[in-house]
């Protein structure tokens, strides 16, 4: 009888095989390791799959910070140096790219945009007392673990919905439909602003309704949103549905207003929407480059960089940079604990979305999400909510 | 409910068509052809470069514009299925099943990320957008640009039935579903017939894709493999191989997804959908109208 | 002349056995290669490597689940990471709720997967055979949006803090012991798909497989053992995802896409339908390609696509077929097997 053991064999020794000659291709290598070199942050990003588009925003971004605070002398003497890896918002090859990046040495990661992608890299990064400076990934999943590593400097979903009932009370909405994609972060924010509608004072629920992300046409759920009379539609998604729903539901007749959240800020949502369909559009997001004042100078530098403009994301991500930086400064250290004790005790650092201080769960005391409103083509500041 | 009616039968139409080239192609070849959405995807990219080639006259002559890129598409995703058929089926076709499948599988995933690789993972949007004004009908909105995209996709089915009942080469497609040995000793060259009907079949796809692109505006690289199973099932409900079943399925998923949406919410929808499709094939596994097909082994 | 009309793909017809065949089936490489794999960690064990090492022998067993799918059986399954999920999610939630080591949790996967498969397999396995794929499909997109939409599931970002894998109350998690664990679980799960293949309804599944009508002239109930054949695939799957979530802590519906049946399917396509050790080796290809081509993830699926289609036409059974030869001793066992027992002899073109 052939020994069908072979077949164990054949896995084993592949995987063996892999290992033995990928010293050099797996085995990743120790440039971050010593305390000569550069400090290496390790990034984890969408480079591929469905958010692909998002991982160069946020990789220039750091990159930025990281010639800056090069250009004035580094970090305890040394250079910063930034490792990107491709997680293509894939929960295993997330993983695999945070293993990497610990077995490179790094000695922070400011990456982690899909939330369910970061989810289980937290533990990998923990573990290996590497502190996490989370950009843009902000389901309050994130920190509900309470890991010792794990910091958030974007808004949450929470934060994002008091911003956002915030504005629905002072404009006068009376009722109000949710529209979410079934993602997330989307349905966080739909499932808790629904929730705080639901509360008697201020507005009304008029529904919640989810649409199927990827598809083109949504007149089924903009019937059924509409049925429920809104006079304010809140889309919590992102902004290829987004357009889509604003534009079908203009059509459909919808005369009242409509709000976004801050997945779907991005110029593309007003082509997609197309003209005047977009024009009065709200937003619930953090500061932007282009809406805050003072910050010309930043675009025009990341413009001369990446002959690009900046995208969603990348102010937060080189600002992630700069807490790090800042952090092992004052900690004195690459050293995972020291640095988490000086993350802990920043207060009053400034980054985009204003004075930074941490909760004790390790996310922004302020959110700082302002409410932007689509003006000549653009997004542009309509209430700071302060 | 006027309205559900109308957002299903509109949405029906787009699967009617696309569901065509499916059922098509199965008719003839026995062939789920997996790649069919894909198709539809590659008319809406191929629509949206020509637009983007065509600048000035995309400005003045929207309308014409669009009209002369639907039918290029037409001829580009048509000419693609041909190929298609040629390179990756043709050489299979003594094949068993499975390998034919697993082959349209791969050319599924070719397709849509060789398109990924030259246009990018971005979503496009179309530089021409049908306007129009609304009309009420029986309480229903109804946009004028809606009626003329319905109005086309009728045409297009239309033309395709006379073409299959009527001419010498439907004639031909038929005496090929029915018997490809008897059909090849009675003179019919069956290579050049299949090569026909994927150009057909694919055409179509193409002409729904452009459709979309033009209404909808948003294009990406996936947008086909939703629309395909969406196709497939209509194909199914309605029975597959059967021209008129194939059309008159494609409007029973719109509505049945129109309805399912409002009674289940969305997030529900293709649940529903899917298991319409489960059901249709456990009781009725032939579709509303198709005949009672054995299977051949 | 269509498609159904042709005979069906000859298996590979031995020119002798070469120097390659020999060693390709020598008995000893199974050994061998084990201890090749357990002493892998000894080389080379940075936490990407174990990482990527681990994600690759899970891979390994989801593809040799779907190779009794496809491979003995020859049913198309596309929709194969439902059941991976519905393991993953029933383990995942029963030790975060119940507080339960991971393995306690094997059993009720084993249930769960079980009904998973009579519940999909049983209206859709009276179907025309490319029915089902799109079928199975549509089951699979159907167990994601389900897992999307539930609370109990977590909803679209899934449940997370799933403890690590422990036994008796010594820890396993440790990710060089979690490899170890890892590697001898699925060595035996492979070794018992092998064994499978080779029984009795092994060779039922084939016989299914060359000639339905056939197998079913023969006295084989051709739907129970198609359904054995699903809900083995089924168990298989469930278990891997048990593994899964011990390896990533956290389970989310992204795993579950079409497109990680889809390289299961090419993992037990490329490597040979119906070989164990061509799957095995498939497996562990697929998986780790992308890791070693991590920047150019982009041309992956594309890559993958048209070596889909290469492969069917030049080399329709794998890089390593399936032999359709039997050993004179199994052969001449099941020849004095019980009466309505399939005989080998009739297998296929062999």
């Amino acid at each position: 009888m052939k020994s069908p053991k072979i077949i164990l064999g054949v896995a084993l020794a592949a995987v063996a095989a892999t290992s033995a000659c990928g010293q050099g291709v797996l085995g990743g290598d120790d440039e971050g390791g010593d305390d000569k070199g550069p400090i290496v942050l390790g990034m984890n990003v969408p480079k591929s799959g469905s958010s692909a588009e998002i991982g160069p925003y946020m990789e220039n971004g750091a990159q930025l910070a990281i010639e800056e605070i090069n250009a004035k002398g580094g970090v305890l003497g040394r250079k910063l140096q930034l490792r990107a890896e491709d997680d293509g918002c894939d929960p295993k090859m997330a993983t695999a790219a945070a293993n990497k990046l610990v077995a490179a040495g790094v000695k922070a990661s400011v990456g982690g945009y899909c939330s369910g992608a970061t989810l289980p890299t937290l533990p990998v990064f923990d573990k290996a007392k590497i502190p996490m400076v989370i950009p843009a990934a902000n389901s309050t999943d994130l920190v509900a673990q309470k890991l010792k590593h794990v910091f958030l400097i974007n808004g949450t979903g929470d934060q994002q919905t008091t911003a956002a009932m915030a504005w629905l009370v002072k404009s006068g909405a009376k009722k109000v439909a949710v529209m979410h994609d079934n993602t997330s972060y989307a349905k966080d924010i739909a499932v808790r602003t629904a929730a705080e509608l639901d509360k008697p004072g201020g507005p009304d629920k008029a529904g919640i309704e989810t649409v199927n992300p990827g598809e083109s046409d949504y007149s089924a759920n903009v019937t059924a949103v509409l049925k429920t009379s809104p006079d304010f539609i809140y889309w919590t998604g992102y902004y290829q549905e987004g357009g889509l729903l604003t534009r079908q539901l203009r059509q459909a007749g919808y005369k009242g207003k409509i709000m976004v959240a801050d997945g779907a800020v991005d110029p593309k949502i007003i082509s997609i929407a197309q003209g005047e369909n977009a024009d009065g559009l709200y937003a619930t997001m953090t500061q932007m480059p282009d809406t805050i004042q003072g910050a010309q100078n930043w675009v025009a530098k990341y413009k001369q960089k990446f002959s690009a403009d900046p995208g969603p994301y990348s102010p937060q991500s080189y600002d992630a940079v700069r807490v790090v930086a800042e952090a092992m400064t004052k900690a004195g250290s690459t050293d995972g604990a020291k640095v988490v004790t000086a993350l802990e005790g920043i207060n009053g650092f400034q980054i985009f979305s204003g004075p930074l201080k941490f909760t004790p769960d390790h996310r922004l005391s302020e959110g700082g999400f302002v409410i932007l409103v689509v003006k000549d083509g653009k997004f542009a500041l309509q209430d700071s909510l302060k | 409910m006027s309205q559900l009616i109308w957002n299903g039968l509109f949405v029906g139409s787009f699967y009617a068509l696309v569901a065509l080239g499916y059922s098509m192609v199965y008719g003839i070849i026995k062939l789920l052809n997996f790649a069919h959405g894909d198709l539809y995807m590659l008319g809406a990219f191929s629509g949206f470069a020509m637009l983007g080639a065509m600048g000035g006259l995309v400005k003045s002559q929207s309308l014409l514009a669009l009209f002369i890129v639907l039918l290029l598409a037409m001829l580009t995703t048509g000419l693609s299925g041909v190929v298609l058929e040629r390179v990756a089926y043709r050489p299979l076709r003594r094949a068993p099943r499975l390998a034919l499948l697993i082959t349209a599988v791969g050319a599924s995933f070719a397709l849509e990320y060789g398109t990924r690789i030259v246009a990018g993972a971005n979503p496009k949007v179309y530089p021409v957008r049908l306007g129009g004004t609304t009309l009420h009908v029986f309480g229903a909105r109804i946009t004028v640009q809606q009626l003329a995209l319905v109005g086309v996709a009728v045409a297009l089915m239309v033309a395709l039935h006379l073409l299959i009942t009527r001419s010498r080469q439907g004639r031909a497609m038929r005496a090929i579903a029915l018997d490809p040995r008897a059909a090849l000793l009675m003179g019919v060259d069956v290579d050049k017939v299949i090569a026909r009907t994927f150009f057909i079949g694919s055409a179509l796809a193409g002409a729904a894709g452009v459709m979309a692109g033009g209404y909808y505006g948003k294009i990406d690289f996936l947008m086909g493999f939703i629309i395909g199973l969406k196709a497939f099932t209509a194909a199914v409900i309605g029975g597959i191989g059967n021209m008129q079943g194939t059309m008159l399925g494609g409007l029973v998923l719109g509505l049945l997804e129109s309805f399912g949406t409002h009674w289940l919410g969305g997030e529900w929808r293709d649940v529903f959908a899917f298991g319409c499709l489960i059901l249709f094939l456990t009781v009725r596994p032939t579709g509303l109208l198709g005949e009672r097909v054995t299977e051949r082994v | 002349m269509t498609a159904g009309d042709g005979p069906p793909v000859k298996p590979v017809v031995g020119r002798g056995p070469t120097f390659i065949t020999r060693l390709m089936e020598s008995r000893w490489l199974g050994w061998a290669g084990l201890a090749v794999g357990l002493g892998a960690p000894l080389v080379i064990a940075t936490p990407y490597a174990l990482n990527i090492m681990t994600s690759a022998v899970i891979f390994v067993m989801l593809a040799v689940g779907l190779n009794i799918v496809v491979g003995y059986c020859g049913l198309l399954d596309l929709g194969f990471a439902a059941f991976f999920a519905v393991g993953a999610y029933t383990s995942g939630i029963l030790a975060n709720e119940l507080e339960i080591p991971l393995l306690a949790t094997v059993p009720a996967v084993i249930v769960v997967t079980v009904i998973a498969g009579i519940v999909i397999g049983a209206p859709t396995l009276r179907l025309r055979s490319d029915y089902l794929a799109i079928v199975t499909l549509g089951f699979g997109e159907i167990i994601r949006i389900v897992a999307n939409n539930l609370d109990i599931t977590g909803g679209p970002s899934g449940i997370y803090g799933i403890p690590g894998l422990s036994a008796f109350g010594v820890d396993l998690s440790e990710p060089v012991v979690f490899y170890w664990v890892t590697v001898l679980i699925v060595a035996l799960a492979v070794l018992f798909a092998a064994r499978l293949g080779r029984s009795r309804l092994g060779r039922a599944w084939r016989f299914v497989r060359e000639d339905e009508d056939a197998a079913e002239a023969s006295g084989i109930h051709t739907y129970q053992v198609k359904l054995s054949a699903y809900i083995a695939g089924a168990v298989w799957g469930g278990l891997a995802g048990v593994l899964f979530a011990g390896q990533l802590s956290a389970v989310s519906p992204a795993s579950f896409t079409f497109l990680q049946s889809a390289l299961v399917l090419m993992a037990v396509v490329l490597g040979g339908m119906g070989s164990t050790p061509g799957v095995v080796l498939g497996a562990v290809f697929i998986s780790l390609l992308p890791e070693l081509l991590r920047d150019f993830a982009d041309y992956r699926f594309f890559v993958f696509g048209v070596l889909l289609i290469v492969v069917m036409i030049v080399r329709p059974q794998g890089l390593w077929p399936h032999r359709s030869s039997e050993s004179a001793r199994t052969a001449a066992r099941s020849r004095t097997g019980p009466p309505g027992e399939p005989a080998t002899d009739s297998k296929g073109a062999s």
